[in-house]
C-alpha cells in the first residue's frame, strides 16, 4: 500500500493532522490501536492553564513566553497564536461547534460540580467566564434514576459553596428499565442511545418543563447527543429554562460524539482509518523510515514518504514504561526520561508527575530521533512528546491540535 | 524463557484499564440488559472464574462474537477470545436440538442440497416454520436461506476443474457452506474472476465447515476436528502444491485464521499468512503491477458497502474497498461499520431474534439514506440479515468483479 | 476523678486495639458474659491484622525453628476452617524444592511436621505441576501441607459482629491518649475521638493492651514498658490469581518466600527489617524491596514475571524483643500475655502481643482467661467450637442455573458475608447495580455496609466490601462509592475530601509498582481525577 503520509494513532492529534492533510491533497492513512483518548474528554480543550512552576495561566498566548525551550509550544513559537486560531477554525469546519478565544481562558464546570479553566468548549456545555457566575442563581440539579457516574449532591456541593440556590431531582423514564435490568450498563454511552430517541427525549423535556419553571437554571448530565448533537439543541431549544451541561464520569458522550465525527470528516476527504490495528514493524535506514508494517495487513506493507507519530502516551501505549526505562514502540524513537525510577512519581496522587513529562525527543521540526539519528521523515504530535506535563499545565489538547497543523503544515510531498 | 507458558492464564486480560470503550461499542449491550458487556463478561468476569469457575455466567452465551470490543479495546485485550474460551471451558450446558441443526452447516446443507425444492419449499411454508419456532427455537420470522439443487463442489468438478491446469498460475479455494449448498453462484464468480486473471482455481484435498458455527454453539469437539482437516489440507496445498488459499466469506477467513490457534488451539503459524480473502488476493496483484483488469462498458452504479463484523477485525476492508473502487462505473459508499445483528447462527435462535432486530436497526437507516442501488459485502450472514429486513439486494464484492470485468480481455492481459 | 453518675462509661473490661487480637478478645469476653468496650484509634484492622499475607498457616513454616508455634497453627488453623469457614479458603499449600535448595532439608521438614502434628506428605514433582500448574517447574521436590488463605478483614469484623451481638461497646476513630491511674492501679482511659475531637473517660477494672506494635506506646502511658521490635514486612499483590495452592520454599524462613493466593488476587511476602518506632505509621516500600520480592517470586511460579502487580504495600510485625537477633526471624512468634500487676506491680492492666493472625483465637482466649481470673468469673471458653456470623447458617447462594450478572454477583457477596449475605438488598435494579467492577460489589453491598459495618470513610468500606481493591484501584469505583457515602452521611463535602484521601492512599500502594500496564492504569486515574473533575485543585481549597 502506498499513501503520501501514514499516520500510527487515530486520536484528536492523529486525526487532526489528518484531516489537514487530506485538504492540502495528501493521500494519508490513520493507523489506529482502538479507540482514542477523547471518549474520556472532559468536552472541553485546554490549551495552557497552569504554568510548570504552577504559576496559574489566564492568557494563553502571553504565557507561553515563559516555557522552556523543551516545551512542545516553544517549538511552535511565533506560531502559536496562529495556530491556535487555525486549530479551532479546523473544529469548527468539521462541524463541531466549540467555544472560546485563546487569549482569554473561560472555565468549565467538572462532575464535581468546580470549575476549571479551559480554552475551547463544546457548544453542549456552557463556559463560565468565572465561577462566581453562579452566585444567586437557582438551579435545578437532575439526574437520571439509577445513573452512579453523576453525582447531583457533589456538584450542589460545589454550586452551593459558590453561592447558588441548588435541589437535586431525580428523573425516571420507563424507556430506561430495559437498561437498567443491567447491573453495569447503566451508562453515560447507552442512556445516551436511549435518548436518541425523539420520543424519550420529549418525554424528558416535559417533565423538565413541569418541574423547573421557577428556576433560573436546569443542570442535567452530558448524557446526550452521541451520534449527533441534535438532541442536545431539541433540549436547549424545548426546554424554557436555560439548560447546563455538565460533564459526567467517562465515557464521555460529547467525546465519543467527538470522535467519531473527526473520524468522519478525515474519512469523507478520502482518508484511510484502519482502527484495531497496531503498527508491529518499521523499515529504517539511512535516517529515514521506508515502510511500516501492521499486524492486519501482514506482509503487505504500508509505504509513505512521510509518517507521522500521534501514538498518545502511557495509556495509548504510545509510550510503555518497565521498571527501569521507557520506550517509544513503534519506532524504537529515542525518549527523554530518568533512568533512576524512584524520581518518576509524586507521593500526592495530585501533583506534578515526573513521569507525565516523559516522552519522545525531537528536533525543532518535531522529527523524532532514532539511536541519537534525526529521521528526516518521520514526525511526532500530541501526547507522544516530551517536555510538558498535560494534567498539572492543562494543555493536553492545546499540544495535541497546535503540534499536528503544525507539522501536517510543514510536511513536504 | 517465555514466563506466560507457565501461567494458568494467558494474561492478555491483564493489559485491560478498565476504561470501559468495549462496553460503548458492543452492539449487544445496548439491546439486551441480559448480556453482562464485554467488559463484565471479558477481563473483569476472567478474574473472578480464575479465583473459582463457578463464577462463570451463562450469560455470556449472548456474546455474538462479533469482536467489534477487540477492535475499539486501547489495550489490546482479547476480549471476544476470552469470552469464547470462558465458554468453551467452563459452559456445562450441552447444546440443544435445534443448535446442532445451525451448528452443522454443511451436514444440513448436504441433505438439503439433494433435496433442495422439498426443503425449501417446507421450511418456506407456514406450519413448518411455526414447528421450527414452538419447538426448535428457531425464530419463525427468519427466512431461511435456499438450498441450491446442485452444489458448487458438484458444479466445479462437472464444468470447471479439467480447466483450471492450463493456467499459468494456481490458488485453492476455501469455498465454505454458504458457496457450496446456498450460492454456487458467487463461486462461480470467483473461478471466472481468478481464471480472468489467469489463475486457476483447485479445490482443497478435503474442506469441512471452517466450524464458526460449532465454535458459537459449544461443539468444541467437533469443531477442532474439522480445523484440523481443514488446516491438513492448506498445508498441503501450500507447502506441497505451492498453492495459496483463497476464501470468499471474510469470517470463514477470519476463523480459519484467527480463532483456531486462539480458540481451538490449533496451530496455523506456517500457514497463515497464505490463507486470505480473494480481493486482498487481487489487490496486492493490481498493485504490484502482476495483474491488469479490463472493465466492461457498464452502466454507472451506486453501492453501499458494509464492513461485516470480521472484516472490521481483519481490517481488511480496506482491500474490498478498494478492489470495488477500482471499477470504473462504481460510486462506492462506505457505510459506517457496525454490526449487522445477525451473528451467523445466532440471531436464527428464537431468543436472540429482537436482540438481533434491534442490533441492526441503524445499520438498515444507513443503507436507506445511502441512495444506493444495492449493497455489497463479504459476508453471507451479513447478506442475509440486510436483504431479510431492508428491501436491498446483497451482493458481495467478488460477484460485481465478475460482473463488470471483461472477460477476454482481461484474459489476454493476464496470460 | 471516676464520673459515678455516669453508668455508660463503666465497664468490666477494655480492650485497647480494633485489630484481629483485639477483636478476638473482646469476643470472648462478651461471650463470657463481661461487659466490654473496645476502641480503636482508626479502623478495624488497620494495622498489621490487614498488611500481612492472609496466610492460614498450617504451621508447617515453623515447624523446623519453632515447634511450639506450629503445634498452636496447626490446631488453630483446624479451628478457623470451622467457625469462619466464610473467612478460610482451603487451598492447601507446597513446599517446594528449587535446585538451589538442600533437598535433604526436606526429611528433617516433613519429620518435624508430623512431630508438631501437621499432615505433611511427600509428592512427586510432576504431581505439584499438575496440581499447581502455575509451580516453578524445574522443582526438585515437594511437600503438601494443609495450609490456606483467611482474609484478615473479614475474620476481624466477624468477631466484632458478634461482640457487638453480645453487648460490646466499639468505638472505632478513638485514640486512647491517657490511661488513668489510680493509687498504681490502672482504672480507665482517656480517649479523644477523632471526628468530634471531643475527649471521653472510660472506666473499668481491667484494661487490655491488645493494640500490637503500638501497645509499646500504650504500655508506656500506663508506666510499664514491654520492649516491641518493630519488624517491617513488605508484600506485593498481583493482579489476579497465579496459583491457587498456596506455595512456600522447602528451607528455612526467609525472604519472599510464601505465594499466597487469597479472593481474587495472590500476593508475594514478606521482606523483614527493622525499622525505629517513628516509621511505624508511615511504612514505605523501597523499590529494593520491590525488587526483591519480584525476583524471589518468579523463582516460585515463574508467571509472576508477566503478571500485573496491582501495589506494594508493607506491615509491622508486633514482636517482642528478645535478643538482638538483626533479622527479627528467630524471634520466637509464641503468644506473649503479660499480667503487669505480678511483672510490673501494676494492677488492673494486661497486655496481650506476640502471635500472629493465626492464633488470634488463642491469644484472646489466655487474655479472656486472665480477665476472668482478675473478675472472679468462672466461665469457659468456647470460641474454638462457637462459628463466627456469617459461618453459622446456609449460604444464600442462587440455585440453578441464571442468565445474567445477579448469579455472580451473589456469589461474589456470599464469598465475602457468609451467610450474612442474607442482609444484603437484592430486591430491585438500583441494588444490583455494581458500584466496583472488578469485585462484584453491589449498591446494596455497600449500602448494608455502610448502615450495618461501621463505615465511616472509603477506606473503612473498601475493608469491608473489596471496593477499590480490583485492578483498576478505585479508577471507576470510587466515584460511585463517595456518591453512596455522601447519600448515606449526608455530607457531600467531607465524601469528596474523602474520595481524595482514597485516591491518594490506592496511589501510595500503587506508585511504587507503576510501571507497565498498572503505570497506564494510574495515568488514566489521574486523568479521571485531576483532568477531567479537577480534584487537583479541589484539594488546595
Amino acid at each position: 500500500m502506498k499513501f503520501d503520509t501514514v499516520i500510527i494513532g487515530g486520536g484528536l492529534a492523529g486525526l487532526t493532522c489528518g484531516i489537514r492533510l487530506q485538504n492540502r491533497g495528501f493521500k494519508c492513512a490513520i493507523v489506529s490501536a482502538g479507540q482514542s483518548a477523547l471518549h474520556f474528554s472532559s468536552g472541553s480543550f485546554d490549551l495552557l492553564n497552569e504554568l510548570p512552576d504552577g504559576t496559574a495561566v489566564t492568557n494563553p498566548e502571553e504565557a507561553i513566553h515563559s516555557l522552556d525551550k523543551k516545551h512542545p509550544y516553544a517549538k511552535i513559537g511565533d506560531k502559536f497564536p496562529f495556530y491556535a486560531q487555525e486549530a479551532k477554525q479546523m473544529l469548527l469546519d468539521a462541524g463541531i461547534d466549540v467555544r472560546g478565544d485563546s487569549k482569554q481562558n473561560t472555565y468549565r464546570i467538572t462532575p464535581m460540580g468546580t470549575t476549571m479553566p479551559t480554552w475551547l468548549t463544546l457548544a453542549d456545555f456552557n463556559p463560565l467566564k468565572s465561577s462566581n457566575e453562579v452566585i444567586g442563581k437557582k438551579i435545578l440539579l437532575v439526574n437520571i434514576a439509577g445513573f452512579l457516574d453523576f453525582n447531583t449532591k457533589f456538584v450542589a456541593d460545589a454550586f452551593e459553596g459558590n453561592g447558588a440556590e441548588c435541589k437535586i431531582i431525580s428523573i425516571s423514564l420507563p424507556e430506561f428499565e430495559k437498561l437498567r435490568q443491567s447491573p453495569t450498563e447503566m451508562r453515560s454511552a447507552n442512556i445516551a442511545r436511549v435518548m436518541e430517541n425523539e420520543n424519550t427525549l420529549n418525554a424528558l423535556v416535559s417533565q423538565l418543563n413541569e418541574k423547573a419553571q421557577s428556576f433560573d437554571v436546569v443542570a442535567l448530565p452530558a448524557v446526550f447527543g452521541l451520534s449527533s448533537p441534535e438532541p442536545i439543541q431539541t433540549l436547549k431549544q424545548k426546554i424554557k429554562t436555560p439548560v447546563c451541561i455538565i460533564p459526567t464520569m467517562p465515557p464521555s458522550v460529547p467525546g465519543i460524539r467527538t470522535q467519531k465525527r473527526l473520524r468522519r470528516v478525515f474519512e469523507l476527504a478520502g482518508g484511510f482509518y484502519m482502527l484495531g490495528d497496531s503498527v508491529i514493524n518499521a523499515e529504517i535506514g539511512d535516517g529515514k523510515v521506508y515502510n511500516v508494517s501492521t499486524v492486519n495487513h501482514g506482509d503487505i506493507a504500508l509505504y509513505a514518504d512521510n509518517f507521522v507519530l500521534a501514538s498518545g502516551s502511557f495509556f495509548s501505549n504510545g509510550l510503555c514504561a518497565s521498571m527501569d526505562g521507557v520506550a517509544e514502540p513503534v519506532f524504537g524513537a529515542d525518549v527523554d526520561f530518568d533512568p533512576n525510577r524512584s524520581t518518576w512519581y509524586n507521593a500526592s496522587i495530585f501533583e506534578a508527575q515526573r513521569y507525565r513529562t516523559f516522552g519522545v525527543a525531537t528536533d525543532e521540526h518535531f522529527r523524532i530521533k532514532v539511536n541519537g539519528k534525526i529521521q528526516d521523515n518521520v514526525y511526532a504530535i500530541g501526547s507522544v512528546l516530551s517536555g510538558f506535563d498535560a494534567l498539572q499545565e492543562g494543555c493536553g489538547a492545546g499540544v495535541s491540535l497546535l503540534t499536528a497543523l503544525y507539522v501536517a503544515d510543514n510536511l513536504k510531498k | 524463557m517465555n514466563m506466560q507458558q507457565y501461567n494458568i492464564s494467558d494474561n492478555n486480560f491483564e493489559q485491560c484499564i478498565k476504561c470501559t470503550v468495549c462496553t460503548v461499542y458492543c452492539p449487544v449491550v445496548p439491546v439486551n440488559p441480559n448480556y453482562p458487556g464485554p467488559k463484565q463478561a471479558g477481563p473483569d468476569g476472567e478474574r473472578l472464574r480464575l479465583k473459582r469457575g463457578e463464577f462463570f455466567d451463562e450469560a455470556l452465551k449472548y456474546c455474538l462474537n462479533c469482536k467489534r470490543c477487540e477492535v475499539a479495546c486501547p489495550s489490546n485485550v482479547r476480549i471476544g477470545d476470552i469470552i469464547q474460551l470462558a465458554r468453551i471451558k467452563y459452559s456445562k450446558s450441552k447444546p440443544t436440538l435445534r443448535d446442532m441443526i445451525l451448528a452443522n452447516t454443511d451436514i444440513v446443507g448436504t441433505m438439503s442440497s439433494a433435496f433442495a425444492p422439498i426443503v425449501n419449499t417446507t421450511v418456506a411454508l407456514k406450519p413448518v416454520k411455526m414447528v421450527m419456532d414452538g419447538v426448535l427455537k428457531i425464530d419463525r420470522h427468519r427466512t431461511f436461506p435456499k438450498y441450491a439443487g446442485q452444489t458448487f463442489v458438484s458444479w466445479f468438478k462437472k464444468e470447471a476443474q479439467a480447466k483450471q491446469d492450463f493456467y499459468p498460475h494456481h490458488v485453492s479455494f476455501f469455498h465454505g457452506c454458504y458457496i457450496n449448498y446456498n450460492y454456487p453462484q458467487l463461486g462461480k464468480d470467483l473461478v471466472k474472476v481468478m481464471n480472468a486473471i489467469g489463475y486457476g482455481v483447485h479445490l482443497l484435498e478435503k474442506e469441512k465447515c471452517c466450524g464458526v458455527a460449532l465454535i458459537s454453539n459449544g461443539l468444541i469437539n467437533q469443531a477442532k476436528k474439522q480445523a484440523e482437516i481443514n488446516i491438513e489440507s492448506i498445508r498441503k496445498s501450500v507447502t506441497e502444491e505451492n498453492r495459496p488459499v483463497i476464501a470468499a466469506s471474510s469470517t470463514c477467513t477470519f476463523t480459519i485464521r484467527d480463532e483456531y490457534p486462539h480458540l481451538l488451539n490449533v496451530e496455523n503459524g506456517d500457514v497463515r499468512n497464505a490463507i486470505e480473502l480473494a480481493t486482498r488476493f487481487i489487490y496486492r496483484l493490481i498493485e504490484s503491477g502482476k495483474v491488469q483488469i479490463k472493465y466492461r462498458n457498464t452502466e454507472k452504479v451506486r453501492i453501499a458497502y458494509h464492513t461485516p463484523c470480521h472484516m472490521e477485525k481483519l481490517g481488511w476492508g480496506f482491500y474490498s474497498i478498494e478492489m470495488l473502487r477500482h471499477i470504473p462505473n462504481v460510486e462506492l459508499v462506505v457505510l459506517d461499520s457496525q454490526c449487522c445483528g445477525i451473528g451467523g447462527t445466532y440471531g436464527f435462535k428464537k431468543e436472540n431474534y429482537n436482540t438481533s432486530q434491534g442490533i441492526g436497526a441503524s445499520l438498515f437507516r444507513q443503507i436507506e439514506n445511502s441512495g444506493a442501488q444495492f449493497v455489497a459485502t463479504d459476508c453471507e450472514t451479513c447478506k442475509w440479515q440486510i436483504e431479510m429486513s431492508t428491501p436491498y439486494k446483497v451482493k458481495h464484492p467478488i460477484s460485481i468483479l465478475a460482473e463488470n470485468i471483461d472477460f477476454e480481455e482481461t484474459q489476454k492481459l493476464n496470460k | 476523678m471516676k464520673d459515678f453518675n455516669d453508668k455508660n462509661n463503666e465497664f468490666d473490661v477494655i480492650v485497647i486495639g480494633g485489630g484481629i487480637t483485639g477483636a478476638g478478645t473482646a469476643r470472648d469476653c462478651a461471650l463470657r458474659g463481661m461487659k466490654v468496650l473496645l476502641v480503636e484509634r482508626f479502623d478495624f484492622a488497620a494495622g498489621a491484622t490487614g498488611r500481612n499475607h492472609g496466610l492460614l498457616h498450617s504451621g508447617a513454616r515453623y515447624a523446623v525453628t519453632d515447634k511450639e508455634s506450629a503445634a498452636e497453627c496447626i490446631k488453630e488453623n483446624m479451628i478457623l476452617r470451622k467457625i469462619a469457614k466464610h473467612c478460610v479458603e482451603e487451598n492447601n499449600g507446597l513446599f517446594i524444592s528449587l535446585p538451589e535448595d538442600d533437598i535433604n532439608f526436606q526429611s528433617k521438614f516433613v519429620e518435624s511436621c508430623h512431630a508438631a502434628g501437621i499432615d505433611a506428605q511427600i509428592i512427586d514433582p510432576a504431581e505439584a505441576r499438575r496440581i499447581e500448574p502455575s509451580v516453578n517447574p524445574t522443582l526438585i521436590g515437594a511437600v503438601k501441607v494443609p495450609d490456606g488463605s483467611v482474609d484478615p478483614f473479614r475474620l476481624t469484623l466477624a468477631n466484632i459482629i458478634d461482640a457487638k451481638a453480645h453487648g460490646a461497646k466499639i468505638l472505632v476513630y478513638h485514640e486512647v491518649i491517657e490511661i488513668i491511674k489510680e493509687q498504681g492501679r490502672v482504672i480507665g482511659i482517656t480517649v479523644v475521638n477523632h471526628k468530634t475531637k471531643e475527649t471521653h473517660k472510660y472506666y473499668a477494672p481491667l484494661t487490655i493492651n491488645a493494640a500490637g506494635i503500638w501497645g509499646h506506646g500504650i504500655a508506656e502511658m500506663a508506666g510499664v514498658k514491654v520492649g516491641m521490635y518493630p519488624a517491617k514486612g513488605s508484600l506485593l499483590i498481583f493482579g489476579h490469581r497465579v496459583n491457587n495452592i498456596v506455595l512456600n520454599r522447602c528451607r528455612k524462613p526467609a525472604d519472599a518466600d510464601i505465594l499466597v493466593p487469597g479472593d481474587t488476587i495472590c500476593l508475594i511476602g514478606t521482606t523483614s527489617s527493622h525499622v525505629g518506632f517513628d516509621e511505624v505509621d508511615n511504612m514505605r516500600v523501597t523499590s529494593e524491596e520491590v525488587d526483591l520480592l519480584l525476583r524471589e517470586g518468579q523463582k516460585l511460579a515463574p508467571a509472576l514475571a508477566t503478571t500485573r502487580i496491582l501495589r506494594a504495600y508493607a506491615g509491622v510485625r508486633p514482636l517482642v524483643a528478645a535478643d538482638n537477633d538483626p533479622s527479627g526471624r528467630n524471634i520466637s512468634r509464641g503468644i506473649v500475655l503479660l499480667d503487669h500487676e505480678t511483672r510490673d506491680g501494676v494492677s488492673g492492666f494486661a497486655t496481650i502481643t506476640g502471635g500472629k493472625l493465626m492464633t488470634y483465637r488463642l491469644m484472646a482466649e489466655w487474655a479472656t482467661d486472665l480477665a476472668c481470673k482478675k473478675l472472679g468469673i468462672d466461665k469457659a471458653c468456647v470460641t474454638m467450637s462457637e462459628p463466627l456470623p456469617g459461618s453459622r447458617g446456609e449460604e444464600p447462594l442462587p440455585k440453578g442455573k441464571t442468565y445474567d450478572l445477579s448469579n455472580r454477583i451473589k456469589r461474589s457477596t456470599v464469598g465475602r458475608h457468609g451467610d450474612m449475605a442474607s442482609k444484603i438488598a437484592s430486591d430491585n435494579e438500583f441494588d444490583n447495580s455494581l458500584v466496583c467492577e472488578c469485585e462484584d460489589v453491589s449498591v446494596g453491598e455497600v449500602q448494608y455496609a455502610l448502615k450495618e459495618l461501621d463505615v465511616h470513610n472509603m477506606e473503612d468500606l473498601r475493608h469491608r466490601t473489596r471496593v477499590g481493591m480490583g485492578t483498576c484501584q478505585g479508577e471507576l469505583c470510587a466515584c460511585r462509592a463517595a456518591g453512596l457515602l455522601s447519600e448515606a452521611h449526608n455530607c457531600a463535602h467531607q465524601a469528596k475530601a474523602d474520595l481524595a484521601k482514597f485516591l491518594n492512599e490506592r496511589w501510595k500502594g500503587m506508585y511504587p509498582v507503576a510501571w507497565g500496564e498498572a503505570l497506564r492504569e494510574s495515568e488514566y486515574t489521574q486523568w479521571v481525577y485531576s483532568g477531567i473533575c479537577g480534584m487537583n485543585k479541589m484539594e488546595e481549597k
